[in-house]
C-alpha cells in the first residue's frame, strides 16, 4: 500500500518536474531565436577589427568558459553577438561556449586546474587570487597577442599590470570598477536629508535619521561575505589615509595591530551598531542584498560601478545618484576609490589551439568595447571606447558615475585580491561576525594578524 | 553460502563488478584523500609532502574545528533522539488510524523536495519580521515579541534552526521507515497476546519493541551517518555562517579546500570524518547486536 501510495506520489511529482523542464526549454528556445535575431541585424554593421584568417581550412573548435549566463543582461548578448560573428568569419572555427554562475565557475576552474585541463579560454580574477593558476604555468602569456593590432593601446594604462607576472601579461580583464555609494533620491527627501554625505558622522547620522523613519539605510547580502569586506576596506582606506595598507603588512613594514586597522573595525562596528544594515544581514545573498536597494527598500548601497546598468534597469532607475565614499574621522580623499580590475579572460598554456585561440580573444577583446557601448553597459569598462554617453542615451546615473572615474586619484584592491586566499577567508568571516555580535576591536585585529602569520 | 546452491567461483563473478566498482569509486578515493591530507597543497602546483602537520594542525590549532565537529555531533543526535518519537507516532498511527498510508505519505512529502528548495522556503520562514519573515509573525500576533530572533544570523541559535528544518524534513522519512516495519509485525502475535492479557503498551513492551530492533536499528544508523555528511542544508541556508556559527564538519572541509585553497588540509578533515563514520557505525552495530540478543 505504502509504495503504492509513493508511486503516486513520485509520478505526479515526476510530471510536475516534466512540465516544468519542458516550460524551460520553450524558453531557451524562444531565447536563442531571439539571440539569432538580433546577431542578424548587428553582423552588418558590426566592426571587422582585424581578425587574422586561419586559411588551413581544419575544423578547430575552443571551449570558452565564461561566467555570464543570464540572457537578460547586455553581457549575455555581448558574448553571443561576437561569438556568431566570429564564428560566420571564420568558418573553420567553432566556438563551445562552457557558461556558469561566478561560483561554480571558480570551483569548476579550480577542479580543472588540478588535473591541469583548463578550458582554452577561462576567467579568472586579478592579482592574487590568479596567482596560484600562473604560478603552477597553467596559463599562456599573451604579450604577443596583445601587440597585435594596438589592442595593448586599448587598455587604460596601469590596468594590466594588475594581470602581469614577472613582466608577462597572462589574463586580459572585461573591466575596470570602482566602488560607489548608490543612493535613492525618493528615500533620501523622504527623510527629509538634503545632502550626500561628505563625513562619517555625516553618514552615521543619515543612518540613523533613515532608520527612525523605518527605511532600511544601507542594503547588504552578507551571507556572500566579500560584500562586507568590500565596504570595510572603503573605510580602511581612508583611515589608513591612503591606499596601500595591505601592501605594507605584506611588506613587513605594517602589522594587522596597527592604528589604522583597528580604528577602521571600530568605526565599521559604528555603522552596525547604528542599524545600517538590514535585519538577518548574513543569511542574505549578495543578489538579493542587492535587490533590497534596486526594488526601493533601502537608501544607499555601496557597491562596485558594475552595478550601474543592472540599477538602471530595475524599479529604482531615474531615483538614483552615486557618490564617493565619504572621509572618516578626517582622513583620506574621497577621490580614492577601492578599485576592482575585473575578471579576465585567459587562455590554457596547453591548449592544443594556441594560436587560433589567441586569435580569437584578439578579435573578441578588441570588439568588447564598442558591442558594450552599443548593449549600453560601457560604463566601467576599463578599455577606451570612441563615443559620448550622453549622446548614445545613457542615463543620468551612468553618467553620474562615469564622472566619479574621471576623479580617481588612485586607490586598493579588495582583500582577497591582495592577500592569499586563507587569509583572505579569515577576514571574511572575521568582518561578517561584526554584523552579528559586537566585537572587541583588537581582537579582531590580532586575529587576522595571527591568520596572516599563519599563512604566509 | 551452502543455501545458493552455486560454486564460489560463480558467486565470484557474479560480485566482482560491483566490487571493482566499488573499490574504484568508493575505496581507492578515500586511500587517495588519506595521501592528500598528508601533503600540503593547493590543489593546483606542486605539492609539499607535510607528514601530519595538517592532522596536527587540525587538532591543535584550528579554532574551528572542533566546534564544528561539535556542532556535527549534536546534529546526529538530535536526529537519533527523533527516532523514538517516530516509533512511537508509527505505532499509534497503526493502532489508531485505519487509512494510516495517506498520512505516511503526506508526512513524506518535505524528504522528495529538494534540500534547496527546502532551505530556501524555511529561509524565509525564519526571516525577519522586517522581511516577512512568517515564524517571528504569527509570534508577534501571539504577542510573543519577546521571542522573535533573527533565528539563523544570531549565532548562539543559528545552529539549532537548522537542527530543527532537518528534524522536520526527515520525520515522515523515518516515520515511514517505522510504520512499514510496525505493520510487518504479524497480527497473530497480538492477539496471542491479548488472550494472555497483554494488550496496548504492554504488547508493545513485550511485542513490538523487540520486534522492530533491527528496524530501529536501520533508522538509528540511516539518521547518524546523514547528519555527519550534513552540507547541503547548511550550505544553503548559512553556507555556514555568520562568522562559522553554523559550520559542521563537511562545510568546513568545504570551505577549507575550495575557498581558503588548502586542499590536502580539507582531505585531512576528509579523513577524519570517514573515521568517525566508521567507528560510531561499528558502535552502533555492537550496541544493538547486543540489545537484539537480549530480546530474543
Amino acid at each position: 500500500m505504502v509504495s503504492k501510495k509513493m508511486k503516486a506520489t513520485s509520478t505526479i511529482a515526476l510530471s510536475a518536474a516534466l512540465v516544468l523542464s519542458m516550460a524551460a526549454c520553450g524558453n531557451s528556445n524562444n531565447e536563442s531565436k531571439g539571440a539569432t535575431e538580433s546577431k542578424g541585424n548587428t553582423a552588418t554593421n558590426a566592426p571587422d577589427a582585424g581578425t587574422p584568417k586561419t586559411e588551413n581550412g581544419k575544423k578547430v573548435t575552443i571551449t570558452f568558459q565564461n561566467i555570464y549566463p543570464d540572457p537578460a543582461t547586455p553581457a549575455y548578448k555581448m558574448l553571443h553577438e561576437l561569438v556568431d560573428q566570429y564564428e560566420k568569419e571564420n568558418p573553420n572555427i567553432h566556438i563551445e561556449l562552457d557558461t556558469l554562475n561566478t561560483d561554480q565557475q571558480k570551483v569548476k576552474l579550480k577542479t580543472q586546474a588540478a588535473s591541469k585541463e583548463v578550458p582554452d579560454i577561462t576567467i579568472v580574477n586579478p592579482a592574487a587570487q590568479m596567482k596560484p593558476f600562473v604560478d603552477a604555468k597553467l596559463f599562456a602569456p599573451l604579450n604577443d597577442m596583445l601587440d597585435q593590432n594596438g589592442l595593448k593601446d586599448t587598455y587604460q594604462s596601469g590596468l594590466l599590470d594588475y594581470y602581469s607576472f614577472d613582466g608577462n601579461v597572462y589574463a586580459l580583464p572585461d573591466g575596470n570598477n570602482i566602488e560607489v555609494v548608490y543612493y535613492n533620491k525618493e528615500l533620501f527627501e523622504q527623510a527629509g536629508i538634503k545632502d550626500t554625505p561628505k563625513t562619517f558622522d555625516e553618514l552615521l547620522q543619515d543612518v540613523k535619521t533613515l532608520k527612525a523613519k523605518g527605511i532600511t539605510p544601507i542594503a547588504i547580502g552578507e551571507k556572500d561575505s566579500w560584500t562586507g569586506s568590500f565596504l570595510f576596506m572603503n573605510i580602511l582606506l581612508r583611515t589608513n589615509g591612503g591606499p596601500g595598507f595591505l601592501q605594507d603588512v605584506l611588506d613587513g613594514k605594517k602589522t594587522f595591530e596597527d592604528p589604522a586597522f583597528v580604528e577602521a573595525v571600530d568605526r565599521f562596528q559604528d555603522l552596525v551598531q547604528a542599524g545600517a544594515f538590514p535585519d538577518g544581514a548574513t543569511s542574505i545573498d549578495a543578489n538579493a542584498g542587492g535587490n533590497i536597494f534596486k526594488s526601493g527598500k533601502a537608501a544607499m548601497w555601496v557597491i562596485g560601478s558594475w552595478e550601474t546598468g543592472a540599477i538602471d534597469a530595475s524599479s529604482v532607475a531615474g531615483k538614483t545618484g552615486a557618490f564617493q565614499f565619504p572621509s572618516v574621522n578626517g582622513k583620506g580623499d574621497p577621490n580614492e576609490f577601492m578599485l576592482a580590475p575585473g575578471s579576465a579572460f585567459a587562455i590554457s598554456a596547453n591548449s592544443e589551439h594556441l594560436q587560433e585561440t589567441k586569435d580569437f580573444l584578439n578579435f573578441f577583446t578588441l570588439n568588447y568595447p564598442k558591442k558594450q557601448f552599443e548593449l549600453k553597459n560601457a560604463v566601467g569598462i576599463g578599455q577606451k571606447v570612441d563615443g559620448d554617453l550622453k549622446a548614445a542615451g545613457y542615463s543620468d546615473l551612468a553618467i553620474n558615475v562615469s564622472g566619479l572615474f574621471n576623479q580617481v586619484k588612485g586607490g586598493d584592491l579588495a582583500f582577497d585580491n591582495t592577500m592569499n586566499p586563507a587569509t583572505a577567508q579569515v577576514h571574511l568571516s572575521s568582518i561578517q561576525n561584526l554584523f552579528v555580535q559586537k566585537v572587541d576591536s583588537a581582537q579582531v585585529a590580532k586575529e587576522h594578524q595571527t591568520a596572516f602569520e599563519a599563512n604566509k | 553460502m551452502k543455501v545458493l546452491k552455486v560454486p564460489a567461483r560463480t558467486i565470484a563473478v557474479f560480485v566482482l563488478p560491483c566490487l571493482l566498482l566499488y573499490v574504484c569509486l568508493v575505496f581507492a578515493p578515500i586511500l587517495v584523500s588519506f595521501y592528500t591530507g598528508l601533503l600540503q597543497w593547493d590543489g593546483i602546483t606542486t605539492a609539499k609532502f607535510a607528514g601530519f602537520a595538517n592532522f596536527k594542525d587540525m587538532f591543535l590549532h584550528d579554532p574551528v574545528f572542533w566546534p564544528s565537529v561539535k556542532r556535527t555531533l549534536l546534529y546526529a543526535v538530535a536526529s537519533m533522539v527523533e527516532i523514538p518519537f517516530c516509533l512511537l507516532m508509527a505505532i499509534l498511527l497503526n493502532r489508531y488510524v485505519r487509512k494510516g498510508n495517506t498520512l505516511v505519505s503526506i508526512y513524506f512529502t518535505p524528504v522528495i523536495l529538494s534540500v534547496v528548495i527546502i532551505g530556501q522556503l524555511w529561509k524565509t520562514i525564519y526571516d525577519p519580521v522586517s522581511m516577512g519573515g512568517m515564524l517571528n509573525g504569527v509570534l508577534i500576533f501571539l504577542g510573543l515579541d519577546s521571542w522573535t530572533h533573527n533565528w539563523i544570523t544570531e549565532p548562539k541559535i543559528a545552529m539549532f534552526a537548522l537542527y530543527a528544518v532537518s528534524l522536520w524534513q526527515y520525520f515522515g522519512y523515518h516515520l515511514l521507515i517505522q510504520y512499514t516495519g510496525v505493520q510487518n509485525i504479524p497480527d497473530e502475535l497480538y492477539e496471542a497476546a491479548k488472550i494472555d492479557g497483554a494488550d496496548g503498551f504492554k504488547a508493545d513492551r513485550y511485542i513490538t519493541f523487540p520486534l522492530i530492533i533491527p528496524i530501529f536499528k536501520i533508522s538509528i544508523v540511516l539518521a547518524f551517518i546523514g547528519s555527519l555528511q550534513a552540507f547541503d542544508l547548511v550550505m544553503v541556508m548559512t553556507a555556514g555562517g555568520p562568522a562559522h556559527a553554523t559550520d559542521v564538519i563537511s562545510t568546513h572541509m568545504y570551505n577549507s579546500s575550495f575557498l581558503s585553497f588548502k586542499y590536502g588540509y580539507g582531505s585531512a578533515i576528509a579523513s577524519f570524518l570517514v573515521i568517525l563514520c566508521l567507528v560510531f557505525t561499528a558502535g552502533i552495530n555492537t550496541i544493538f547486536n547486543k540489545l537484539e540478543k537480549k530480546f530474543s
